[in-house]
Formats: structure tokens, C-alpha cells, sequence
């Protein structure tokens, strides 16, 4: 027989028992969805990773007082230029972040600053939209300027950000004037976003806000990616060398690079963990199709019987049966990435990033297609080898 | 007879036993049968007379324990399981007793079966199985499923069935079984007419009404066949 026909002559079938069909596609269904989704989100987090670190060299060390560590020395601006005699070391400057309340015209918020030296601007990718940037006379004068981010002066003039330059801010009761704003950069994947921050001259922020309690983080820039981890050892020598009182192990040292690969690892390994869930689905749900196709060829050895009598042979029964199992779960499979696509917008909704993709929708398919024809190979083989007259006496 | 050259059934020595733990069951013994070309016979028998493994043999759906069986001139028990296929769909027409229709087909979808299979094109398959329904008087209920027709007419899309593919052997087994007197008449004047076509007619039956109105009948009895009682 033609496939033509004998797909037609399954469709016959399916169709005529289609809560069957579709109470058996179930299965299929949900694991499909998971499947797609699984791609989807993988994807999304992917992209998203991606996003985060694109605004961070790879090649960038930060120096840091280690979590819950004591620090009984801390890092100091001296120690950046330290850095610096390292062959493998192309900047380091330090950074002093802090939080507070932040007014201007009667409207206050608190907010994190940010004390910096003009060479971050360089190496975070910032730019200003309007005014200018921080400079390296603002640091030697200890000008009490300020450059913010693009939604914290946003929200500071309720929506008019350009009306804020020229005037002044203040930072926990002091005055600063705001000279520019900073074009917006997204979340910076050191969960403090730059965009709601405001910064200043590193000098300021030592002298005037944080005083002796400044604790600052060094950020180092590797000559390139091959000599971050060169970098991290000079980094230790140094830090072990000027620090005796607590030595390198009071301070923690990341670099960008191994972060961006604990980031996708993470999200690699939480892929991994949904595509097993979506197989066992599909598993069950494949021993859903093999229940429903072995009573299916009990309901129809008669059938079977009279097609092999009128000359079907084995392997068109076969053929028959198996197909008839696959087109079950290839459209249990379609309608899996249709329910896919639907929980899309419900993943979006509750900020979980999820990027459908061809490679989702086909990865999707072809396991359904697959659970189709391995459990659905046995009951059309158990079909294809009936004994005709066992089959034709069958009540 | 017209074409009473040719053979279409030629049997020599047929056994068949049946083992059944330690003891031996002989159904077939020493069966000797042949049928011409354009021949109308039956094979009565009472029930356990081994006249159903009789007929399965002859359709190719069994294999003796021993002897020979050829088919039209071909030696069937030295065939393939694709082979037996292809000769059933090509040589053989059945007309089983509870007429085997596939109930979720259409009348002229189940006539048109036995040419799909066959590798016929489907426009043409249909154009044939829409003729065969109509000389059968069923044209009118091509679309029809099994379970919308009369017994008769079922009968009806079954026999259509067995000859669309103009079979050289049309093995009925029971034909009238299921039928009430009516239709049962209907039908054995259906295979007169097909035989009068030139069709050859093999009918398996315990009906002794059945079997006088065919030209030569085999009885059948514990195994042994004899002509003409």
C-alpha cells in the first residue's frame, strides 16, 4: 500500500476516536511544552547573561573585602597604584560605594553613590547623555560634583531628567552640583544597578562621605583575558606583601570572566535539571502511548486478521501501527509547542526570561516523534506478527 | 466445462495435526482435492469435521503438517511470508461468515482494500470498487458505513470486496450463515451468476441447502474427504 493511503487510512482511525486521541496526547503535550520552554528559557537566560556581561570586560579583576570576613587593614587608593607596577596590569583604580538619602527640589530618595575615579567611566562603558563626564580635575580638586544615572534623575524630577543638570543635589545633607547624566546601561550584573546610582569624584567621596570608614573595592583590568589569572596571583603577592596584618585572605578577588562562566554554568546545569523533568514526561507519557496502542490492536485483531487475509503484509501492519502511534504523538508534540508559545508571555509575566526558538520547537518535535516510535514499536510488532487465523477467530 | 483445462486447486496428501501437550490431534487426513478453473463446489461438513483448517489452507492463512498445495500452478508451501501475502491479495477472494467489513470505513473504502494493497492508484481502485458495488446493486450506498447496511448488504460489500481484484479462487466460508432466508437466497444467486462470469467458487458450509445448489460437493468427516457422500 501507498503511504499516501495508508496515512489515510490512519487518520480514519485517529479521528474516529478522538478523546482517545487527545487524552493519550496529553502526556505528550506537557512534555513538549517543557521541552520547548526548557530551550526557551535556557535561551532567555542565556541572552540575558549575555546582556549583563557584555558591559563588563571579561578581562576585569575586582578587589574586594572578602563576605563576613573581618577586615583588619583595609584596601586603600594606595594599593590601586600598587597594583599597577604588575606587568600583567593595565588599570586599577579604587571604587567606594555607599548609600544614603538623596534630595533634590524637596524630593528625596535614598539611593546608592558611588565614589570613582574618571578611568571607570572607561572601563563600565559609562557615557554621558547630557553634560559632561567626571574628570580627572574634578578628582584633584575635590569638585563637589556629581554625574547620575539615568533613572535615578528620572525619578529624582519626576520624568524632566534634563532640568537636573546645572543644579544641585544633595547626598546625606551635603551639596553636590550634578554636572551630567549617564546614558542608561541596564542591570550591571554586580546587582547594583548604575543606572539608579549616583556618582562622584573618588576624592569627595573619601573626604566628605565616607571619611576613615572607607572601605573601598580595587577594580584591576588585566593586560587581556590570556593574564587575568597572572594578575590574580601579582594582585595576591602584593596584597600578602602590604597587608601583613591580615594578609590576601582578608579580601576576596573575582574576575569577570569566571563569574560569566559560574553565570552560564548555572543556568546551563537549571536546563539541564527541566530537560530531565521533560523526558521522564515524555517517558510516561510514552507509556500512555503504548497502553492505548496495545488495546487499540486487541480492539482490532479482527481487523487485523481480515487485512492480512485480503494480503497485508507484516510489515505494512507494522507500518500501520506504528505510524498510527507517531502521528498520535507528533500532534500531542504540535500542539505541546502551541501551549509552548502560550506560556511564553505567563513566563515574561513573572520575569523569568524565556526566548522561543526554531531549535526549541524542532528539539520539542522530534522527542515526541521519538516517544512515538519507541513506544509505540512494540504493540505494531505484536500487530505485524498475529497469527491471521488466531486473528480472524478473535471475538 | 468451458476453461476445464486448468487447475486452480491441486492438494496431494494433506495433513494436519494439531499437537496438543502429548496427544496428537489429526485434523486433515489425506486430503485430495482439485478444482478446475470456472468449478462451483462445496465442502460440508459438521462443526469439528476440520472443514475450517481445510479453508485455511486453501486461503494461504495456514500450512499443512504435510503434503502439497498448489495454487493456481504455483507450489504455495514453498512460498514466503510476503510471498503468501501477495497470493492472497491476488489470487484469493474471501467471504468470511461474519463478513469482516472494517467498521470504520465506508462500503467503497472497504471494497477498494485488497487493490490499495496491491499498489493500485487510488482514483482507479475506487473507480473499480465503485463498479463492483454497483453490478452488486450498492450503488447507492457507496459512503455507507458497515453499520448503517442490512446483513445482506454487508454480505453484499463483502463479496464486491472478493472480487474486485479478480481473484482466480473465491473461498466463501459460511456465507449464509448470518443471513436470514432471504438474503441468504440473494446471496447464493450472487455466486451462480459470479460463476456463470467464470468465477471460482470454493464454499465451506454444514448447510445441506447450500451445498445441493452447487455443482460438486466434497464431504467432509473427521478429517477424510469423500465426493458425492
Amino acid at each position: 500500500m501507498k503511504l499516501k493511503q495508508l496515512l489515510k487510512l490512519i487518520l480514519i482511525n485517529i479521528t474516529q476516536n478522538k478523546m482517545r486521541t487527545f487524552l493519550t496526547t496529553l502526556g505528550v503535550i506537557v512534555g513538549t511544552a517543557t521541552i520547548f520552554l526548557v530551550v526557551a528559557i535556557g535561551k532567555g537566560g542565556e541572552a540575558q547573561i549575555n546582556e549583563q556581561y557584555s558591559k563588563l570586560n571579561v578581562g576585569t579583576i575586582i578587589v574586594m573585602a572578602a563576605p563576613r570576613g573581618r577586615v583588619v587593614d583595609p584596601l586603600t587608593k594606595k594599593d590601586a597604584q600598587l597594583f599597577l607596577a604588575s606587568e600583567n596590569i593595565t588599570r586599577a583604580f579604587p571604587v567606594l560605594r555607599g548609600n544614603g538619602d538623596i534630595n533634590y527640589d524637596n524630593y528625596s530618595t535614598s539611593g546608592n553613590y558611588m565614589a570613582i575615579q574618571p578611568e571607570f567611566q572607561v572601563s563600565n562603558n559609562l557615557i554621558v547623555e547630557q553634560g559632561r563626564e567626571l574628570e580627572e580635575e574634578d578628582e584633584n580638586k575635590k569638585n563637589k560634583c556629581a554625574v547620575i544615572g539615568a533613572e535615578l534623575a528620572n525619578t529624582l524630577t519626576d520624568g524632566n531628567p534634563s532640568e537636573i543638570v546645572g543644579h544641585s543635589i544633595s547626598i546625606n545633607s551635603r551639596k553636590f552640583e550634578v554636572v551630567g547624566i549617564y546614558k542608561a546601561v541596564g542591570d550591571s550584573g554586580s546587582g547594583m544597578s548604575y543606572d539608579d546610582s549616583v556618582f562622584i569624584p573618588y576624592s569627595v567621596g573619601e573626604r566628605f562621605l565616607l571619611g576613615t570608614r572607607a572601605n573601598p573595592t580595587i577594580n584591576v583590568q588585566a593586560t587581556s583575558i590570556d593574564t587575568v589569572q597572572l594578575a590574580i596571583e601579582d594582585i595576591t603577592a602584593i596584597l600578602n606583601e602590604t597587608h601583613r596584618a591580615g594578609g590576601a585572605e582578608q579580601f576576596r578577588i573575582l574576575d569577570a570572566g569566571s563569574r560569566l562562566v559560574a553565570a552560564q554554568e548555572s543556568a546551563r546545569s537549571m536546563s539541564m535539571l527541566l530537560l530531565a523533568v521533560a523526558i521522564v514526561v515524555l517517558i510516561v507519557s510514552g507509556i500512555g502511548i503504548m497502553n492505548v496502542m496495545f488495546v487499540t490492536v486487541k480492539e482490532r485483531t479482527r481487523e487485523i486478521g481480515t487485512l492480512k487475509a485480503i494480503g497485508a503484509k507484516k510489515r505494512e501492519i507494522l507500518g500501520q501501527f506504528l505510524i498510527e502511534a507517531v502521528v498520535i504523538s507528533l500532534v500531542g508534540g504540535v500542539l505541546g509547542v502551541i501551549v509552548g508559545f502560550v506560556a511564553v508571555p505567563l513566563l515574561k509575566y513573572f520575569e523569568l526570561p524565556a526566548l522561543p526558538s526554531i531549535s526549541g520547537i524542532l528539539l520539542g518535535l522530534v522527542f515526541s516523534v521519538i516517544t512515538g516510535v519507541f513506544f509505540g514499536f512494540y504493540p505494531a510488532w505484536k500487530a505485524a506478527e498475529f497469527n491471521p487465523i488466531d486473528a480472524l477467530r478473535y471475538e | 466445462m468451458e476453461h476445464g483445462a486448468k487447475i486452480v486447486i491441486d492438494t496431494r496428501q494433506l495433513v494436519k495435526i494439531y499437537q496438543n501437550g502429548s496427544e496428537e490431534l489429526k485434523v486433515l487426513d489425506d486430503v485430495n482435492i482439485k478444482v478446475s478453473n470456472s468449478d462451483f463446489i462445496a465442502i460440508l461438513g459438521p462443526s469439528g469435521s476440520g472443514k475450517s483448517t481445510l479453508m485455511n489452507i486453501l486461503g494461504c492463512l495456514d500450512i499443512p503438517t504435510s503434503g502439497q498445495y498448489y495454487l493456481d500452478g504455483l507450489d504455495v508451501l514453498k512460498a514466503s511470508d510476503n510471498e503468501l501475502a501477495e497470493i492472497r491479495n491476488k489470487k484469493i477472494g474471501f467471504i468470511f461468515q461474519k463478513f469482516n467489513l472494517l467498521p470504520k470505513l465506508t462500503a467503497v473504502q472497504n471494497v477498494m482494500l485488497p487493490l490499495l494493497y496491491r499498489g493500485v492508484k487510488e482514483e482507479e481502485a475506487w473507480e473499480t470498487a465503485r463498479e463492483k458495488l454497483s453490478i452488486l446493486g450498492l450503488e447507492a450506498r457507496l459512503h455507507h458505513r458497515p453499520n448503517e447496511l442490512s446483513g445482506g448488504q454487508q454480505q453484499r460489500v463483502a463479496i464486491a470486496r472478493a472480487i474486485v481484484g479478480t481473484p482466480q479462487l473465491l473461498l466463501a466460508d459460511e456465507p449464509t450463515g448470518n443471513l436470514d432466508s432471504k438474503s441468504s437466497g440473494d446471496a447464493m444467486e450472487i455466486f451462480k451468476e459470479l460463476n456463470r462470469q467464470g468465477n471460482t467458487i470454493v464454499i465451506i458450509t454444514h448447510d445441506i441447502e447450500v451445498a445441493e445448489q452447487v455443482r460438486k460437493i466434497f464431504y467432509i468427516r473427521d478429517g477424510k474427504i469423500h465426493e458425492n457422500g
